[in-house]
């Protein structure tokens, strides 16, 4: 099995875990204190920017960190998750919460459905036809009018919500819980049997197979949950930005960053995607505000470079060799 | 060891007061500082940053003039790198940290709508650059628009294209459409396709088609096929280049064609297709014919091209760049009559008077449109070549509609030589 595998007895799980939430709600509650302390909505814009990141990366990461399977479709199923969210208010009035749910279950049922019609496809045409996903996607997108079609959609967000300070800190907080609970999810699946039979996928599918590994069924495990969890990442992004058109929806850079950011993180583990997406989510929001040019995907792409020559295994590979 | 008295520390105030910054002098002065986010790179990149060096030229201009209120003008900008998701966080930034005394609009309606909800929660006065029907689904009462198109774009776009078609010495008959899939284009065809059959057309071909077409020459043979009397294109820069070089190589030949393609007014384009545009009637926002010499427009213009070329941005500034300079001048002359920053007494100064501006005199309507659409069809006339320079002098885009700016008579059939 790979180096990446951290062996969990029934003893350790227990404290481990309460340890994790505990530390992950208690980072949470402090953001908002620090933030709430600054008093300015541009830290919410920009830490909803980050958080949007750490969930699309860490549900990359179930699918392509721990499986192996690398998915180019990451944009696809975010937004499908977004004109989930678009759709259900068009429909009936309901709101961004009931819209993530809705998102969850439409991306996790699209996962299922990618999941079977590419079970025999590994390695680079599992990766193709997961891109082509995005493109199909796309044009159902852009012919569909209901949702705005090529012209986009508008949110008219309410101006204020009780009892939060502003729109922005609502925003946050949201994107703050999804963040934790995604986090929580992918760290679960990798100290349980799925996240290791995951893992023998990774490593040899075949001798996975004849040693008892379900495949069939852990990958559709893996391909609903990442679906699900991408979906629930982009069911936010009309309430954030007010507009959504199939270009933005779409966006190069949430396909590039979804893979890019567990790579420099860790793939394999669940907090290489996080590290990866406070990292480079924080640099490229940085480099808006800064250098202010097209320096983003410059940054992402020359980080990439240098990891997988220097650290293939990413951020979390550099400790565990010190150790 | 030596200590420092209380006479030594005042003289090294007093040097260090010799080496103030310019920036912190600037701040001294305290400039009114005006924020927004442009797209300098992507795929907007190209009229973001003509737009960025119009609103150069305009500060400085203001700032030689003795500023505002008596205030140097200060522009804060962000790349917002045409993606609608970097919007909402620009401006947050813009008004909350770096607490910016105005706020303008990025170019394009894609990059407007993501920002509408932070400036609406704050309140802000917003005048915008080429925004189409933004305000529609916001209706802010503080949103003003730099756009010719005016509040009702379904009842007037088309309306001069149709007016121009029905100039022919024989009344068309038959209308053809297509549409590239996005939100100003479907909006375009949608006004040809309602009011050419207000007009009597009939439709014998109506087809949309998605911005990733890089083939256009089975789209033109099936719109050849149907022989229409006007063919009507809503099109973007990419694909209007493809549908002008299809169009040529086949051959084809309408009495009116040309429509709503967004291309023909970038000098780059105009470079590429040379005397392919001849007799192509095109909408369009500015032409430096003598019927839209408005004041300061040639000065703009002078100023803008000595510069153009090395800031590596469209060299004639023939398209949105004067609208840019003239965005700026409506908060310009708005801050002047209401003489402090008061975002309400902007908006409401905004509302009730007329600017006088260097793409003419505008007035804004309730829903911040202006309140006289005046969208432009001309015509490509005697071009022979690529050479840019016959695009700086009047005869080469007539326009011939509006009748209160028209300069030229209308040339057909396309595809006549030059």
């Amino acid at each position: 099995m790979s180096a990446t595998t951290i062996p969990v007895t029934a003893e350790t799980a227990g404290p481990r875990n309460l340890a994790f939430w505990g530390g992950a709600i208690g980072i949470g509650v402090a953001l908002v204190v620090i933030l709430r302390l600054i008093g300015n909505d541009y830290g919410y814009f920009a830490g909803y920017f980050v958080l949007q990141y750490v969930v699309l990366a860490s549900a990359w990461n179930i699918l392509g960190g721990y499986a192996g399977y690398v998915n180019f479709g990451a944009a696809g199923f975010m937004a499908a998750g977004a004109y989930t969210a678009v759709a259900l208010r068009k429909a009936t009035g309901l709101d961004l919460i009931p819209g993530i749910v809705a998102a969850a279950f439409v991306s996790g049922l699209l996962g299922l459905g990618t999941g079977y019609l590419t079970l025999r496809l590994r390695g680079v045409f599992f990766s193709i036809a997961t891109l082509c996903l995005a493109v199909v996607l796309q044009t159902l997108i852009v012919n569909w009018d209901y949702v705005g079609g090529s012209r986009g959609a508008y949110i008219v967000n309410p101006l204020e919500i009780p009892p939060f300070a502003s729109w922005g800190e609502y925003m946050f907080i949201v994107m703050l819980v999804l963040a934790i609970l995604t986090v929580g999810i992918a760290r679960a699946v990798e100290h349980s049997r799925i996240g290791r039979g995951l893992q023998a996928i990774r490593d040899n599918e075949r001798a996975a197979e004849a040693v008892g590994v379900p495949t069939l069924r852990l990958k559709l495990i893996a391909t609903t949950l990442c679906g699900a969890l991408m979906g629930v990442a982009g069911a936010p992004l009309p309430y954030y930005s007010g507009y959504l058109n199939p270009d933005a929806a779409f966006s190069l850079s949430y396909a590039v960053n979804a893979i890019a950011m567990p790579l420099i993180g860790g793939a394999g583990t669940w907090a290489g995607p996080v590290i990866g997406a406070v990292l480079l989510g924080t640099l490229q929001q940085a480099a808006t505000v800064t250098i202010s040019s097209a320096l983003n995907l410059w940054i992402v792409g020359w980080m990439l470079v240098i990891f997988v020559a220097l650290a293939p295994r990413g951020i979390m590979g550099w400790f565990r060799k010190r150790r | 060891m030596t200590r420092i008295t209380r006479r030594d520390l005042g003289r090294l105030v007093l040097a260090s007061g010799a080496f103030v910054s310019p920036a912190a002098m600037g701040q001294g002065a305290n400039p009114i500082r005006i924020g927004y986010a442009m797209s300098l790179s992507g795929g907007l990149a190209a009229n973001g940053r003509s737009s960025l060096l119009a609103h150069k030229i305009w500060q400085e201009d203001v700032n030689a003039r003795g500023g505002i209120l008596g205030r140097p003008v200060e522009l804060v900008f962000y790349d917002d790198q045409t993606n609608p998701g970097t919007v909402p966080a620009l401006y947050t930034k813009l008004i909350d940290v770096d607490k910016v005394d105005i706020v303008t609009s990025p170019y394009a309606t894609v990059m407007i709508a993501p920002s509408m909800p932070v400036i609406m929660q704050r309140r802000m006065c917003y005048v915008s650059l080429f925004g189409a029907g933004v305000n529609e689904a916001f209706k802010y009462d503080r949103y003003f628009s730099m756009n010719v198109a005016g509040d009702d774009i379904k009842g007037t776009y088309g309306k001069g294209f149709l007016e121009v078609a029905f100039s022919l010495p024989t009344p068309p008959r038959t209308l053809s459409i297509l549409a590239v899939d996005n939100e100003f284009a479907q909006k375009a065809a949608e006004s040809v396709r309602h009011l050419g059959r207000q007009r009597g057309l009939r439709i014998v071909y109506d087809r949309s088609y998605p911005p990733t077409t890089v083939d256009f020459a089975p789209t033109v043979r099936a719109i050849a096929a149907t022989r229409p009397d006007v063919v009507f294109f809503a099109s973007y820069p990419p694909d209007s280049n493809g549908l002008l070089r299809a169009i040529s190589e086949l051959k084809v030949t309408a009495p009116i064609l040309g429509g709503g393609m967004i291309g023909p007014q970038i000098a780059a384009v105009q470079a590429q297709m040379g005397p392919i545009l001849n007799n192509l009637v095109n909408w369009d926002v500015y032409s430096p014919e003598p019927t839209m010499n408005f004041p300061g427009v040639a000065a703009f213009q002078e100023k803008y091209r000595a510069r153009a070329v090395a800031e590596q941005v469209d060299p004639l500034g023939n398209y949105l760049q004067p609208f840019a300079y003239a965005q700026m001048q409506v908060v310009e002359q708005s801050l002047a009559r209401v003489g402090k920053i008061d975002q309400a007494a902007l908006a409401t100064d905004m509302h009730a008077n007329e600017f006088k501006t260097v793409v003419g005199d505008i007035r804004f309507s309730a829903l911040g449109e202006w309140a006289e659409e005046r969208n432009l069809f001309v015509q490509f006339q005697g071009i022979r070549d690529g050479d840019l320079e016959k695009y700086k002098k009047p005869g080469t885009k007539v326009i011939l509609y509006p009748n209160n700016l028209k300069s030229g008579t209308l040339r057909t059939p396309y595809g006549a030589p030059a």
